[in-house]
């Protein structure tokens, strides 16, 4: 089971990071206001289970526009239905005003020219919940284990606040509390999945941007979206670790992406890596070491008592 | 949610309020509450934050950091200088013990009493007080001694942490069995025979726990460290090495004992030295992910560690026996190596904040799955590691069904 976070159905609204909070019951972070676009959260973090990313770009992104220059927020990514490159709107007014009058173009002024080379990327972030997670390999104590829904949990109890876990997130999603000394993420609600319920934020998403199933359906769904939207001219619209092809540094993940530009541009990492695959490397290197070391000492010995 | 039983002297009008229901009962509620002292103002910044996204357009997140800094304050570093100096002087101590030397007071003593064994003894006090030390950090950076006792609860060859739990466990256990035996008033000839035993037992499990740190630090996601995962537990060792030679020269073991700490310390002194640059080298292949080693406050404890390493080393090679100059090298030698420890967790910090140290690096190839797969092509054989509960094994193909 997992997530599929199509970001061009998220408005930023932010539900999905209240309801999270509700529903775990998440400490406030300190109400500050970052200033960065309408983000105040930032980033993930152990009491920021969920969070909704802004990015301002001034460039367009095909496909979005406003009425004033002829095509309806979102008449793309909003029309899945709707086969590409025929006139169509969401726009409620469709029923009681002919579309070409909507969509007949109004002259721009000076601000709004320049408005106009705008648009806005949101995402709702979230742990990923990888197929192979480096908290979990990491982790000394076997705090961190692997749920019977596949997803990556963390046993408060257990937990000895180490901090080892934190440091070999290749996402920067799980964090130690400073108060508290545990570190924590996203459950992907284990209590409502016990249930049968679907995890909050999913339940509370008014866009279905956030959708959560079975991974196959899920990456089915995904991929239809993309050949959607590249056909619609969202050029750079692309998945992001739906697969172990994907993305062999984590095997794939349990909480997977469409996006529309690169991954940096959300804070994800390009080619994530889960430390642990690269760690006999580092086991070998402490081998020849450790061989080195007592050749060392030896040499130093036997040196010296010859003289 | 248990049931609740109002007591039935009040009226159940519906207006009592069950003080239960107040409890927090959700996934975090166990989390307490951040104490909201007047939190410092944000800096202030003459630059629009929604505006810095510009800077690096398509690259980062308005240059938020990517990774999570790592968490650890500075007992750790201090923790990997204590256990590579403790790991490394039990080492020593049991070549010594392997060359024919007597550790321990006993019938030997008598037939020369020469000061040789001094050496071994005095490796066997550096070991046991770092073996404590060692200890003594690692509880106060978990907050809690049965938090240690946690660390013991699984055996996971994927988490370097765990298994340097179980190194400094043993040689722990075979430090405090060396030394126990020197306590007693009436030395028998089987306590010397457990007391070399346990020394050399500590000997070999002082080269792991002197090691695993570079392993520990190499797992991790932060850029500088995966990306010098090769030079790290070589590093650590050498300095290790360095380290307890220093401390040997701060306090001689006179005799023979002298010349042997001098060789060590020349031969730790320039490994030391020498995997520092492989370090750096291995950084700089990636030039963002070096930059801490030239910037800020962790280039600066970087500089230092070197120029103190090199005065240390020129010390060493230029002091005779008794010299108040090879106490200069000892006490210069010892702040090197310690320096080394906290530059390296600084370089790591300034690293994990920088979020196209990360992207440059992956993009590069380096320290990502592009590498890995490089690697499959080339037809080398990785073997992965295999965890309890823990690691799945690496896979060519992808995984189709998901548990």
């Amino acid at each position: 089971m997992g997530f599929f976070t199509d970001t061009t159905l998220c408005i930023g609204c932010k539900a999905c990071e209240v309801a999270c909070k509700q529903w775990n019951q998440l400490p406030d972070d300190g109400f500050l206001f970052t200033g960065m676009s309408y983000d105040n959260t930032g980033q993930l973090g152990a009491s920021t289970w969920r969070h909704v990313a802004f990015v301002e770009r001034t460039t367009r992104l095909p496909g979005q526009g406003t009425p004033r220059d002829g095509t309806e927020a979102g008449t793309m990514a909003f029309a899945p239905l709707r086969p590409a490159g025929q006139p169509g709107t969401t726009s409620l007014l469709a029923d009681f005003v002919a579309p070409s009058h909507i969509e007949s173009p109004v002259p721009l002024g000076p601000t709004q020219r320049a408005l106009s080379n705008f648009s806005w990327l949101m995402m709702s972030d979230v742990c990923k919940h990888c197929e192979r997670a480096g908290c979990l390999e990491a982790c000394p104590t076997g705090s961190i284990v692997r749920t019977e829904f596949g997803s990556v949990y963390v046993q408060p109890d257990v937990c000895n606040g180490c901090g080892y876990c934190v440091s070999a997130c290749p996402f920067g999603v799980i964090a130690r509390r400073e108060d508290d000394g545990r570190a924590w993420k996203c459950t992907l609600c284990y209590d409502r999945l016990k249930d049968g319920m679907v995890p909050a934020c999913a339940k509370a998403c008014p866009t279905a941007s956030i959708q959560f199933g079975e991974l196959g359906e899920l990456r089915a769904r995904g991929a239809k979206r993309v050949e959607q939207l590249l056909a619609r001219g969202v050029a750079e619209a692309r998945l992001y670790g739906e697969s172990a092809l994907a993305q062999p540094g984590t095997e794939g993940l349990h909480a997977f992406f469409l996006l529309c530009d690169e991954p940096e541009a959300y804070n994800l990492p390009p080619d994530p890596v889960v430390p642990t695959k690269h760690i006999t490397r580092a086991w070998y290197a402490m081998a020849a070491s450790v061989v080195g070391l007592a050749a060392l000492c030896l040499g130093a010995v036997a040196g010296a008592r010859r003289t | 949610m248990r049931a609740r039983h109002l007591p039935d002297d009040r009226p159940h009008d519906g207006r009592n309020v069950d003080p239960e229901l107040g409890a927090l009962l959700g996934e975090g509620s166990h989390q307490r509450v951040k104490d909201l002292a007047p939190s410092p103002a944000a800096p202030r910044s003459d630059e629009v934050p929604s505006l810095a996204y510009e800077a690096d357009r398509g690259r980062s997140y308005y240059g938020l950091p990517l990774l999570k800094e790592p968490v650890w304050r500075w007992y750790v570093p201090a923790y990997f200088y204590v256990g590579g100096v403790a790991g490394a002087a039990a080492a020593l101590g049991a070549a010594a013990q392997l060359a024919g030397w007597r550790g321990s007071p006993g019938p030997v003593r008598q037939r020369h009493p020469g000061v040789e064994h001094r050496l071994i003894g005095r490796c066997r006090l550096i070991a046991t007080a770092g073996a404590g030390a060692s200890a003594v950090l690692l509880i106060a950076d978990l907050g809690r001694p049965a938090r240690f006792l946690d660390m013991l609860r699984v055996f996971r060859p994927t988490s370097p942490m765990n298994m340097g739990t179980w190194f400094l466990s043993a040689f722990g256990a075979c430090c405090a069995a060396s030394t126990l035996p020197h306590l007693w008033p009436a030395r028998r000839p089987w306590q010397r025979t457990v007391s070399d035993a346990a020394a050399f037992g500590a000997g070999v499990m002082g080269l792991p726990l002197c090691t695993y740190t570079g392993v520990l630090i190499a797992n991790t996601a932060v850029p500088i460290w995966h990306g010098t995962r090769n030079a790290l537990p070589v590093l650590f060792g050498a300095s290790g090495a360095a380290g307890a030679a220093s401390l040997l020269e701060l306090w001689p073991p006179g005799g023979t004992g002298d010349d042997v700490v001098h060789r060590f310390s020349l031969l730790g002194k320039t490994l030391e030295l020498a995997l520092g640059e492989v370090f750096a080298y291995e950084a700089r292949r990636v030039p963002r992910v070096a930059r801490p080693l030239r910037r800020g406050a962790s280039g600066a404890l970087w500089r230092t560690a070197q120029v103190l390493s090199a005065a240390g080393l020129a010390a060493t090679a230029l002091s005779r026996r008794g010299s108040p100059l090879r106490r200069t090298a000892g006490l210069l030698g010892t702040l090197g190596a310690l320096t080394l420890r906290f530059a390296i967790l600084q370089a790591g910090r300034a690293s994990a904040r920088d979020p196209l140290a990360t992207s440059e690096q992956q993009r590069a190839g380096r320290g990502g799955a592009a590498e890995l797969t490089e690697r499959d092509r080339a037809g080398a054989s990785h073997p992965a590691l295999r965890g309890v509960g823990a690691g799945r094994e690496t896979e060519a193909a992808p995984r189709e069904e998901h548990p």
